[in-house]
């Protein structure tokens, strides 16, 4: 049994952090009805903003530039986790604008046009900053290693998986405990409802839309140090969101939150076995879930399916 | 029944016939355009895999999002056959084609109670599955660099072998087959079943009520579909000596949507046609002129979806007027009721 | 024996029980009708019957054969048409293929992959013989989306009439039809009737007493009344499950 806690441990920061990638793109699926193939360019968006945030390299900067370098790391980190975030929102907000031409038409356009935006975004990732792997730097507290019951922890993953506790805590705060998060909730079982309370559609799916946009992003901020920075890393993390959101069940909260932490420690304990096939074992959980319940874990009858 | 009951019961009709003369006169066009032989082959197989995909698209209304998965088991079945069993053109081909069915019949099972968003999640998670093993399955796939040095077996004609090892000659061999696959799938869409097919998209419902089994059809519109992209998956294993994961990828497979749906899947058969067309010398002029291309072509993509969703030959029905004065004549009568209930 | 009995059934949803011990009877030759109050369970009675939904308990037997908890497919191929109250038809097809779709020599060559269904003159004749017989004669090659809501209702009720069904099924046929288009409507039952065993659920109480040979009424999941026209006008039930004094 000892031998297995380890990836035990593992596979539970690793569902965390799955279930933190699962969480925005869950909101704007159960509310928006529209399965966001961006997502995984808007997580990298996050990324590629918090670089910049970290280390801006801009000349007309001037003076405020070098004396914003001069901060210490983990300031400039911390407001990464602000700023980076808060602009991946505005351009999901923007690319929800885009998207009302296709409300109202075969679910399929709205697959389609997120496709088109995450070629989109990710091509203008190149352009700006390059194909090449890039680092995204760690204050020095939370990164490193650390020895415990002689195996190699890295720091950085258990701090990343808290990061994700609290950012999963924080949406369930907002969705069970603020007005919003109630609407939201209705909305994600019955979007009649919401019609029909009157609420303003309009202003709850920019909103909803941004929220989901800047999980991305701040999702993307937190896993880039693990998995590296490439303009197609998003690719790594809208797939397992798919999984977790159909293991789920589309529309629930608690869905993804399981889901995710299935998937991790699916992947953890594969890893253990057959490292070269962790991944395969998510796919693998999916299917047998789903075979067995067609929603899902938490699953409910959806409008989506009519 | 419909107005244009001849056309839809021939065998070859004007466009296709337009079709076969623009793609036999390829070879002595494209070299003084600009472009090369080689493009006209890849042209020609992503036809048939598009053609073969709508189907499922715009026929049956059934969002696939993984199917590069059968293409790419076309590419490693054919690809195995010729390196591990002999070399034989046709045996290569139909365990292309057998494999890639037998997978799709399979997926299938899972997908054909399904429908709309749950039919495309499902079948990423499938399509990634296979390209997972594709890529971890290295005694058999090769891994990530995939099978290599795949022979082009000569095409077997009985009494006569004539070698297709020239690329010239190989995409006469492409086309035939493209001929082939676009005569029988017109037919199809026009037949009973495809009938039932288009049935089903628009009310699945009342196609069960009406004494349909709508999981049977369902499920043979996706393994045939599969079938016809594990053809195409066989001809780009011989077109490029060579099978790899790539092709199998979630990219990949959402390239092959975005081809189809540019062209305009959703209102013609001829869809998928114009958009591969489209969609690979976009790649090639647009490729020449700047590294973005993709950037640019996503861009028009993007915009298409807003604004014309119907693609390609949707906006060519508009211009001739085919379908587009109707349209017109029906949002003006739509208004006018409207007006009149106020 | 009749020719549809359905004995026993019970229906629930989640906690709410929708059927209670449904029996009903229909005779063949017969226009057979079921009322009720909205909410009464008419809608899920006949989801029961047709196969949408299959029934907690109970039988479905249709001439003499169980056909309990088939799938509406199969229900159809049995010889059992349904129309819809919200209708359902496909849109995007002219009128004539709408009931090309339907006709039972189609269905049965429906993986057929290789002949033109549209050069089949043979089905398009029989199919125009159905739409002139729902009055849409001239309105084949409109689209179904684009007919007017009576025109489409009358579509409606062709498409389950195509199959040439031993047993008609009728939704709240006159569901939103104004008072000139349900008159029209009532010939067209009263014509079907002659050559057709039908099932009609209505609210329109007019409609119902000037076509049916019997009448069910079904309030709060239960057959409460069944009978005659002429024996149910002075049932209290008839009476409060409608507005008006019954014709």
């Amino acid at each position: 049994m000892s031998h297995i806690l380890p990836h035990l441990l593992n596979g539970l920061s690793l569902g965390l952090l799955f279930a933190l990638i699962a969480l925005g793109f869950m909101l704007i699926v159960s509310v928006m009805e529209v399965i966001n193939l961006s997502h995984g360019s808007l997580f990298a968006l996050g990324a590629y903003f918090a670089l910049v945030v970290i280390d801006p390299d801009f000349a007309w900067l001037g003076s405020f530039g070098e004396a914003y370098r001069a901060l210490p790391l983990p300031a400039r980190y911390g407001l990464a986790f602000l700023i980076a975030p808060a602009l991946v929102a505005v351009v999901g907000m923007g690319l929800e604008v885009c998207m009302r031409r296709t409300y109202g038409k075969k679910a399929e356009y709205g697959l389609l046009l997120t496709f088109g935006a995450a070629l989109v975004i990710e091509e203008t990732i190149r352009v700006l900053w390059g194909p090449s792997e890039q680092y995204l730097q760690v204050p020095r507290d939370i990164s490193g290693a650390f020895l415990f019951g002689g195996l190699i922890y890295s720091k950085y993953k258990l701090y990343a998986a808290l990061f994700a506790a609290i950012a999963i805590g924080l949406v369930w705060l907002f969705l069970e405990r603020t007005p919003y998060g109630a609407i939201i909730k209705a909305g994600a079982h019955d979007s009649e409802m919401v019609r029909a309370l009157g609420i303003n559609l309009t202003r709850l799916r920019l909103l909803v839309f941004g929220l989901g946009a800047g999980l991305a992003g701040f999702a993307g901020i937190v896993l880039t140090p693990i998995w590296g920075l490439r303009p197609h890393v998003g690719i790594d993390a809208v797939i397992p969101a798919f999984l977790i959101i159909v293991l789920g069940g589309i529309g629930s909260f608690s869905g993804a939150v399981t889901g995710g932490i299935l998937v991790g420690l699916a992947v953890g304990i594969t890893g253990a076995y057959a490292s070269d096939w962790s991944l395969l074992s998510m796919y693998l959980l999916l299917i047998a879930v789903v075979t067995v319940r067609a929603r899902g874990l938490f699953g409910k009858k959806s409008v989506l399916e009519a | 029944m419909a107005p244009r009951q001849s056309f839809a019961g021939r065998w070859v009709p004007g466009e296709m016939a337009l079709l076969f003369v623009l793609m036999a006169t390829l070879p002595l066009w494209i070299g003084p355009v600009g472009l090369y032989q080689y493009l006209g082959i890849e042209i020609a197989i992503w036809m048939i895999y598009g053609l073969g995909y709508n189907l499922l698209l715009g026929y049956s209304g059934l969002p696939s999002f993984g199917h590069g998965a059968f293409f790419g088991i076309g590419a490693y079945a054919f690809g195995l056959f010729q390196l591990r069993v002999f070399e034989s053109l046709w045996l290569g081909m139909v365990c292309a084609v057998v494999a890639a069915a037998v997978a799709g019949a399979f997926v299938a099972c899972f997908l054909s109670h399904r429908r709309g968003i749950y039919f495309a999640l499902l079948t990423i998670a499938f399509g990634q599955v296979f390209w997972f093993v594709s890529i971890k399955w290295h005694a058999v796939t090769g891994g990530e660099d995939g099978l290599l040095n795949i022979p082009r077996p000569a095409l077997e004609l009985g009494v006569i072998s004539p070698a297709l090892s020239t690329n010239a000659d190989f995409f006469y061999f492409v086309l035939f087959v493209l001929a082939v696959v676009t005569v029988l799938l017109w037919r199809l869409v026009h037949s009973p079943f495809g009938k039932v097919l288009q049935a089903i998209r628009q009310n699945e419902e009342r196609a069960r009520f009406v004494g349909y089994n709508v999981w049977l059809f369902k499920w043979a519109a996706f393994t045939l579909s599969a079938a016809i992209a594990g053809l195409a998956g066989s001809l780009f294993s011989m077109a490029q000596q060579s099978a790899y994961p790539d092709v199998m990828s979630l990219h990949a497979s959402g390239i092959i949507v975005m081809m189809t749906l540019i062209g305009g899947g959703f209102v013609s058969f001829w869809g998928p046609v114009i958009g591969v067309a489209v969609y690979f010398v976009a790649r090639d002029v647009l490729g020449t002129l700047t590294e973005t291309w993709l950037l640019w072509f996503g861009l028009v993509f993007v915009l298409a979806v807003i604004f014309k969703p119907e693609g390609i030959a949707g906006a060519w029905q508009e211009f001739t007027g085919a379908k587009g004065r109707h349209a017109l004549a029906r949002r003006a009568m739509a208004g006018l009721i409207s007006a009149g209930r106020k | 024996m009749a020719l549809f009995e359905a004995r026993g059934i019970h229906k629930r949803f989640g906690r709410q029980v929708v059927l209670e011990r449904i029996d009903l009877s229909f005779e063949a030759g017969r226009l057979s009708g079921i009322m009720g109050p909205n909410g009464a369970g008419k809608t899920t009675c006949f989801n029961v019957l047709t196969g949408r939904f299959k029934p907690d308990r109970g039988r479905v037997v249709f001439d003499g054969e169980d056909i309990t908890g088939l799938s509406p497919s199969a229900i159809a191929r049995k010889g059992i048409a349904r129309s819809f109250q919200i209708m359902s038809l496909f849109d995007e097809y002219s009128a004539l293929e709408n009931i090309v779709i339907a006709l039972p020599d189609v269905r049965a060559r429906g993986f057929n992959m290789i002949d033109s269904l549209s050069a089949d003159s043979e089905a398009a004749d029989r199919a125009a013989a159905v739409l002139a017989r729902v009055g849409l004669a001239g309105r084949e090659h409109r689209r179904a989306g684009d007919l007017a809501y009576g025109e489409r209702r009358a579509l409606e009720v062709g498409v389950a009439l195509a199959a040439r069904p031993r047993l008609l099924f009728l939704d709240e046929p006159t569901s939103g039809l104004g008072t000139e288009a349900t008159a029209r409507l009532a010939d067209l039952v009263q014509d079907l009737k002659r050559d057709h065993s039908i099932v009609v659920i209505e609210h329109d109480m007019q409609f119902l007493f000037g076509l049916a040979d019997t009448i069910s009424v079904i309030h709060w999941g239960q057959v409460v009344a069944a009978g005659t026209p002429d024996a149910l006008r002075e049932n209290k039930w008839v009476q409060r499950s409608t507005l008006g004094a019954p014709p």
